[in-house]
């Protein structure tokens, strides 16, 4: 890069754009054009299938009308929101997506985590072991779910057929209000633990080796070195699987829509599925629309929480 | 062949052409082409037999068909009508007339109707069709739900089930035969007492069928404040409240019972079980003459019908997928009259016979023979004297969803209680909105 002219960003210096461009050198606005060009395609399908539809979306929340006539529709106002509080299906969706969500993660992290140290070792045949642990992650969820609604069966079941062989009762499973979420959970669990432990062996791939190598001479044991090294070193990677564990969970459908249609009870319920229900089925888009409202600002808390919560106590 | 018939043949084929032509000018408006969109589930009508027919003397129309799952049904409708380009012929569910009708989806066909046809039709199709006294559609099939059983099964375990109206089995008989006929643990047998439903997923619940278990608990004669006659009706006549129509008295008692078989006596499956009454896996199973006619057409196990069990008052569920034409159609006049001809005489039977549903023209029904005799003729017998529609609302959809979600809880040992009083309050939200 001889002769090139290294543009210096004085403090304060983004105070105008427009200042900046005028004093700008020729390469970097020739730069800032190229990326403009660049970036506008996806920019532009950013805004037509992204911020477009939150903007008609939050147009509608204050809104009242039906699928099947739209052009009828009257401005409600906060109705659709103070409905939430009135009705309790909001509160009961909401309840069940943030015990799916809890539990998922309160499986996923130490089942990926052990998962990832024991991938983490010299092992034969390693890229295939992680190829298998990888296989339900890319697997499509429809599959997924249409395979653990044949195993959890409460009659024909493979998991009651091995209840029974060892002689334990029948379990009711997806049938039962009790045992369908816990259900659901070990699936989405299963399928998702994959995902967490490639995130974790990233993150032990990135800890430096000689730290645990000095606790050891030290006298640690491999319990204390994971305990007081490893797992402290993994804060980020543990906050960003607990964050991405989350979020999918409170996008979750397919287990609803396809194991249990949101029963028994309502208790799996999970809110996306509600969303879509009260939209399509019982042609009510403007209190569908307050839902999403309401969900989108909760996962943008958790985002939000996410950029606090990733600045790490320790760096390596 | 002389000249003079080579004459008269030629004049005859000029007379059938300019009738063709005039009938296509009738029509098509002038003469233009026009093509009619339909959107329709697989396998249903109109068929291409009774279309050709038609269009041989319309010539001017031709089709196109969009066909999707009729688990994707209402909701391809409720954003396609709503569209810039709606079909101009909806192929949908009957109790959802009226909801199309209030949205302004469904063009009201009464003028168009033929001469004869009001006394033709029956009444069941007739309410179900139709809102604040126009008819939306004239409907082609009628199916209505009865009691198959395996014959080598259930005479191995020494039941005779009824084979007329009179002798019905009350539901408490019903389950003794399914009982008595079950091979196995109760919840997890080899062969079932009673099969689980080909509808839906195959879980138990669906209004179609299991409202009637409390339905006939009630009684249409009690006194109109009197929780029997509400039991019967399931919603009130206007369709404005459901408050104190779904968790009367009557409604819990047959529900408590109706949860029992799936659980304390463990005699019907909680999930779907594809094909097992066909493949000898359940003694009995409720379903439309569909699955005698494909019975007879291919039997594959030795079989007979009994008339559906009740408590009180005997009641089965009418209605049928149906078509109509739709009011933002491109082309109103074409899309109404052809949904009119391929409902009434020739045309309707053409459609009737390809799947052998019930004919809902009155004067179809002796061209069917098979409805004539036992077993088939159960399920005329029970349209005729039993048959009501499910309970007509411009909110039916919610309603059916609502109900048989609750149905489907109780079913899976929920308290029926607290399902239908919840369902009482979302239907009564869903209608109030």
């Amino acid at each position: 890069m001889k002769g090139a002219t290294i543009p210096v960003t004085e403090p304060g210096a983004q105070a105008g754009r427009a200042a900046a461009d005028i004093g700008a050198h020729p390469r970097q606005r020739r730069d800032r054009r190229a990326a403009f060009v660049f970036l506008a395609p996806f920019m532009l399908l950013l805004i037509v299938f992204q911020y477009v539809p939150l903007a008609v979306m939050a147009r509608n929340s204050v809104l009242d009308y039906t699928l099947l006539n739209p052009s009828d529709w009257s401005f409600v106002g906060l109705r659709n929101f103070e409905d939430m509080i009135a009705y309790d299906d909001a509160l009961t969706s909401f309840g069940a997506t943030f015990l799916f969500a809890f539990g998922v993660v309160l499986l996923v992290v130490p089942l990926a985590l052990a998962l990832a140290l024991f991938l983490n070792s010299k092992l034969p045949a390693r890229g295939l072991v992680r190829a298998i642990v990888m296989l339900p992650v890319v697997t499509s969820a429809v599959v997924v779910a249409t395979i653990w609604s044949f195993l959890l069966d409460p009659s024909n079941g493979l998991v009651n057929g091995a209840l029974a062989g060892a002689g334990l009762p029948r379990q009711p499973f997806l049938t039962s209000v009790d045992q369908a979420l816990p259900a659901i959970v070990a699936m989405m669990a299963w399928q998702q633990v994959g995902f967490g432990a490639i995130l974790f062996l990233g993150g032990l791939q990135g800890v430096p080796a000689e730290l645990s190598e000095a606790a050891r001479i030290d006298g640690a044991t491999r319990l204390q070195v994971l305990r007081n090294i490893t797992i402290p070193l993994l804060t980020r990677t543990t906050l960003f699987v607990v964050v991405i564990m989350t979020v999918f969970s409170l996008q979750a459908f397919a287990p609803a829509f396809l194991m249990t249609m949101g029963g028994p009870q309502e208790s799996t319920n999970l809110i996306v599925y509600h969303i879509y229900r009260t939209a399509f089925v019982m042609q009510q888009p403007g209190y569908a629309s307050a839902l999403s409202v309401v969900l989108l600002l909760i996962v943008l808390a958790i985002s939000l929480a996410q950029m606090h919560l990733l600045r790490a106590r320790w760096n390596y | 062949m002389t000249p003079y018939r080579l004459l008269f043949a030629g004049l005859a084929c000029a007379t059938c052409l300019s009738a063709g032509s005039a009938a296509a000018q009738d029509i098509c408006e002038d003469g233009q082409a026009v093509t009619l969109t339909i959107l329709r589930t697989p396998g249903n009508y109109p068929y291409p037999a009774a279309m050709k027919a038609w269009q041989e003397k319309h010539p001017c129309v031709s089709f196109e068909i969009n066909e999707v799952p009729f688990a994707q049904l209402a909701d391809t409708i409720s954003v396609q009508a709503a569209g810039a380009s709606p079909p101009d012929i909806i192929v949908y569910d009957g109790p959802n007339t009226q909801s199309y009708a209030e949205a302004g989806i469904l063009l009201p066909v009464t003028d168009y109707l033929p001469d004869g046809w009001e006394d033709d039709i029956l009444p069941a199709t007739r309410a179900e069709h139709s809102y604040n006294g126009e008819v939306y559609s004239p409907g082609i099939e009628q199916t209505t739900v009865a009691l198959y059983y395996n014959r080598a099964l259930v005479e191995a375990a020494g039941i005779e089930p009824p084979q007329t109206l009179e002798e019905a089995w009350t539901w408490p008989e019903a389950l003794e035969a399914f009982k008595a006929c079950q091979q196995g643990p109760a919840g997890a047998p080899d062969i079932w007492g009673l099969g689980p439903t080909r509808f839906g997923n195959g879980q138990p619940g669906l209004v179609y069928q299991d409202l009637l278990y409390q339905r006939s608990n009630g009684d249409p004669e009690a006194p109109q404040d009197s929780s029997a006659f509400r039991t019967f009706w399931a919603l009130s006549p206007d369709g404005s409240t459901v408050e104190g129509y779904l968790d009367t008295p009557e409604a819990i008692e047959a529900l408590t019972f109706y949860r029992a078989m799936f659980n304390e006596e463990g005699v019907a499956p909680k999930v779907g079980i594809p094909n097992a009454f066909f493949d000898g896996k359940a003694c009995f199973y409720i379903d439309t003459p569909a699955a005698g006619n494909a019975l007879l057409a291919e039997p594959t196990i030795e079989w007979g019908i009994t008339p559906l069990p009740y408590f009180r008052t005997p009641v089965v569920h009418t209605g049928s997928t149906t078509f109509g034409a739709t009011a933002r159609s491109a082309h109103p006049e074409v899309a109404a009259r052809f949904v009119v001809e391929m409902s009434w005489g020739e045309y309707a039977y053409m459609n009737v016979s390809q799947r052998g549903n019930l004919p809902t023209l009155r004067s179809l029904f002796e061209r069917f023979d098979i409805y004539d005799d036992y077993p088939m003729k159960v399920f005329v017998d029970q349209l005729e004297s039993w048959g009501q529609p499910r309970p007509p609302s411009p909110r039916f959809a919610q309603y059916d969803r609502i109900v048989s979600e609750a149905l489907r809880d109780v079913a899976f040992g929920g308290d029926p209680e607290r399902a239908m009083a919840g369902a009482e309050r979302n239907v009564q939200r869903a209608l109030e909105r």
